[in-house]
């Protein structure tokens, strides 16, 4: 069994000392703040980036003449007059610096005069480089591209925006993340000090608490005064968002604070030693393996639990030492489709033992509720199945917002993070299994090996369904897109649940980074951005990316699109557009059939995005993305498709539009 | 989930429904009259059975596949007035005549091609 490999970081929050404008200085001596952080991908680029610093001729202290020419006073000018127009230190440099040893390589930003220091501070003293500044047309963009890239990087970028509408439009995106348990920093700007601030829009643009909108939906926040206040909260912020159940976190970068000169302050920056993820308790976890082992159908079921492969490989031994299926629930990829193991959710039917992983919604998988006159609940699984939970959801968690779901009382409930817990659980599975019970093991194999491969024939068997259906069957979209990315290192960076689940039924996904799982909060304007921001992490890996992307969804955040083209991240979108928001439809459908008032011609008002059509193409086009469509004749979906695969293979974002089937 | 083992779980339905479904086995692939297959289209589409089913009933995440179906009428009528998940459909919304011409309809649809008709399905 492999230990739990989070990369080591540096020694605990280490501190240093500094003396701001020493600039050369600090940007050379940051360490890699970040390749603590955690998953996969994660450490590399930054350790990588730490070496490459500690190389830079600029790691000498200043010699006494550059501090000298730094202090001059330009010529021309009285000191006095050199005051009041010029800042030597702008306390933004330093925050940057802060920035820059934590380790964000990237900031997703829309400009604000809030923060016009940190931004000059970026793009000047920092070179734009490491962090690197996106720029977004909108907040809840930025916000949602942070959080696609979290799910395939392993590390949080950075919000930037104004304090006030800033974050007013990121909070639904911030929900969603805070949902899907992705970590990320918002840095808010903020004038506090009335008296400073410059009439009009400025005061529009400061608040007392203006994080206060979105703190049901973060772990953290705090408003620093001070330089030495913004090192260490930041650092304590980075902390924080990492720690499972990881999410977003905030803090406000007052205005004066970043624009002020910081003189000669002397102040210190940390490397952050990010928490290992906590494991279950021992004892309990020994008792969780003894049930297992004496199940005649354990179950597991697996949702936001592997952070990278290793998570993966973990569970494949488990489930392999039980010879017990997986129902992967897909909020990460958790588990190879391709596996025997790996099985549908009516597998929970028939366990006597259930063993939940980071289950979104525990009580969901043994119950469901009917969306009748009467929402009288079923339960699905046997009345006697044991339920182990294994999960960090109670470690951290908000009293307003309730996606916490329904309370299940779950048999045998164990505080941690699952992945972190796996090794040990295997451990115990294998050391406690007598003889008598691995004899088994061969039978449980070969069932569910049988159950596999039937599921497998019936998946292509169903796919055949509606294959020369116009508008296009999701099933043959999918196969189609497989056609094209089959021969690349692919990742699909949407969720496949409006397509009827035919990327996880028809494509073999053994890989961590090929799926990223669903939005979390399922607030719409996730698709598009978060997208944008999982290819950007793709890019570096060189990989192909591609996006099934809903044509309601896209309506919420389409300026996404001109990010794309204009950081030039490659990136294949392909439309579900079944012309309006279908999942409405249905809900409308239901009302009126429950009713009896029937829905003829109704069921179009307030649902449908038609008349006049949208041509996404065009839009896609007007914002520098190569663009075609609307497809409708399924056979044109494959050569289109061809042809946009090159122009991604070329570095830039593409776009098919495809009118599909609504499910 | 099979329409078997979600009847049998509607306990009041299991032994009617299967009842009709064998005996209704062999009757149910006579032909068609045309009329009332484009009728019959038209219903399908104004009663939104292709919200959930797809428009050419082939199923999905929504409502599971109908087309082409395996049940006898009084079957199918049954399963759209007294559903489980589904929304039920009364007669003062959809008449029994409509519903026969929905049948109709759902009846007339083709089987697809075979899977070795289709080299994108060939996946393994
Ligand atoms: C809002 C979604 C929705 C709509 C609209 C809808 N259905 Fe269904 N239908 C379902 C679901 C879900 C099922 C699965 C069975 C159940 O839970 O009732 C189903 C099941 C069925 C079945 C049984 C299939 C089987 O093999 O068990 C038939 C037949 C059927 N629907 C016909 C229709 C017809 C005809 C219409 C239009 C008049 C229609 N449905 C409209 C959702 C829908
Ligand atoms: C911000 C937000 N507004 C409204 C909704 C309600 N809603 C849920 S699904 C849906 C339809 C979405 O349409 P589309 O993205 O095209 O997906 P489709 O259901 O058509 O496949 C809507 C409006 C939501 N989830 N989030
Ligand atoms: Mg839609």
């Amino acid at each position: 069994m492999k230990p739990d490999n989070q990369p080591h970081p540096a020694p605990s929050d280490r501190e240093e000392p500094a003396r701001v404008n020493r600039r050369d200085f600090l940007s050379s001596a940051m360490a890699a703040g970040l390749a603590a952080t955690g998953a996969g991908a994660a450490g590399k680029a930054s350790a990588r980036q730490a070496a490459d610093n500690a190389q830079a001729p600029g790691a000498l202290p200043p010699t006494a003449a550059q501090e000298a020419m730094e202090s001059e006073i330009p010529h021309g000018y009285s000191a006095d007059q050199a005051r009041e127009y010029f800042v030597r230190n702008p306390g933004s440099d330093f925050m940057l610096d802060v920035i820059r040893r934590l380790g964000l390589e990237y900031i997703a930003t829309n400009p604000g005069s809030s923060f016009r220091g940190l931004q000059e501070s970026i793009v000047n003293y920092g070179g734009n480089q490491a962090p690197e500044l996106l720029t977004c047309v909108h907040e809840e963009q930025a916000a949602a591209m942070a959080h696609g890239y979290y799910k395939v990087s392993g590390k949080p970028m950075g919000v930037l925006c104004h304090g006030t509408v800033g974050l007013q439009h990121a909070s639904m995106a911030v929900y969603n993340a805070w949902c899907d348990r992705a970590p990320m920093i918002l840095l808010a700007g903020n004038h506090l000090e009335a008296t400073e601030r410059r009439a009009g829009v400025e005061w529009s643009h400061s608040a007392q608490d203006c994080v206060r909108v979105i703190r049901d939906y973060i772990k953290w926040d705090d408003m620093p005064l001070s330089l030495q206040h913004y090192a260490e909260s930041m650092a304590r912020a980075l902390k924080i968002a990492m720690t499972p159940p990881a999410g977003p976190v905030a803090v406000v970068l007052d205005g004066h604070l970043q624009e002020a000169e910081a003189g000669n302050q002397r102040l210190s920056l940390f490397s952050v030693s990010v928490n290992q993820p906590p494991t279950g308790n021992e004892a309990a976890v020994a008792e969780a393996a003894r049930w297992l082992l004496e199940a005649e159908s354990p179950v597991i079921v697996a949702d936001l639990m592997a952070r990278d492969q290793e998570g993966v490989e973990r569970l494949v031994a488990l489930a392999e030492a039980l010879q017990a299926p997986v129902v992967n629930q897909f909020g990460r990829m958790n588990f190879p489709n391709t596996h025997y193991l790996s099985q549908g959710s009516t597998a929970v039917a028939q366990a006597d033992v259930v063993l939940g992983l980071e289950l979104f919604d525990v009580w969901g998988v043994i119950n469901t509720v009917r969306d009748r006159v009467h929402r009288d609940s079923v339960r699905k699984a046997r009345p006697d199945a044991r339920v182990i939970s294994i999960g960090s959801n109670d470690l951290f968690t908000k009293s307003n917002y309730q996606n916490f779901q329904r309370f299940y009382p779950s048999d045998l409930s164990i505080a941690g993070d699952a992945q972190a817990t796996l090794p040990m659980l295997t451990d115990a599975v294998l050391s406690g299994m007598r003889p008598a019970r691995r004899a088994t093991n061969a039978a449980r194999e070969a069932r569910w090996r049988e159950a596999h491969s039937l599921a497998r024939a019936q998946a292509l068997d169903e796919a055949r369904y509606g294959w020369n259906a116009s508008p296009v069957s999701t099933a043959r979209l999918y196969a189609e897109l497989w056609n094209v990315v089959k021969d690349r290192d692919w990742a699909l960076v949407s969720d496949d649940g409006a397509q009827s689940r035919w990327a996880r039924r028809l494509w073999p996904i053994d890989r961590h980074y090929q799926y990223i799982g669903r939005s979390g909060g399922a607030g719409l304007g996730y698709g598009a951005p978060a997208a944008i921001g999982a290819a950007l992490a793709h890019r570096a890996e060189g990989r192909f990316a591609v996006n099934v992307q809903k044509d309601g969804d896209l309506m919420y955040t389409p300026g996404a699109f001109w990010t794309a083209a204009y950081h030039r991240i490659p990136l294949l979108t392909v439309t579900h557009n079944n012309q309006g928001y279908h999942q409405e439809f249905m809900h409308l459908q239901r009302m009126a059939a429950r009713r009896q008032r029937g829905i003829d011609s109704s069921w179009r008002v307030g649902n449908e995005l038609r008349n006049p059509d949208i041509d996404f193409s065009r839009m896609a086009g007007a914002m520098g993305v190569w663009g075609e469509g609307p497809i409708t004749d399924p056979d044109d979906l494959g050569p289109a498709l061809a042809r946009a695969a090159e122009v991604v293979d070329g570095g830039e974002p593409a776009f098919v539009d495809v009118r599909c089937q609504p499910r | 989930m099979s329409a078997f083992s979600r009847i049998a779980q509607s306990p009041g339905l299991a032994v009617p429904v299967l009842l009709l479904w064998t005996l209704g086995w062999a009757l149910a692939s006579a032909e068609e009259p045309a009329d009332d297959v484009r009728k019959g289209r038209a219903l399908y589409v104004s009663q939104q059975c292709w919200q959930c089913h797809g428009h050419e009933g082939q199923g999905g995440v929504a409502g599971n596949r109908i087309a082409p179906t395996r049940y006898p009428y009084e079957a199918f009528a049954r399963l759209v007035r007294f559903t489980n998940l589904m929304p039920a459909y009364s007669p003062k919304v959809l008449s029994d005549e409509q519903l026969r011409l929905i049948y109709a309809y759902v009846r007339s649809m083709p089987e697809p091609p075979p899977l070795e008709e289709i080299p994108e399905l060939d996946f393994d």
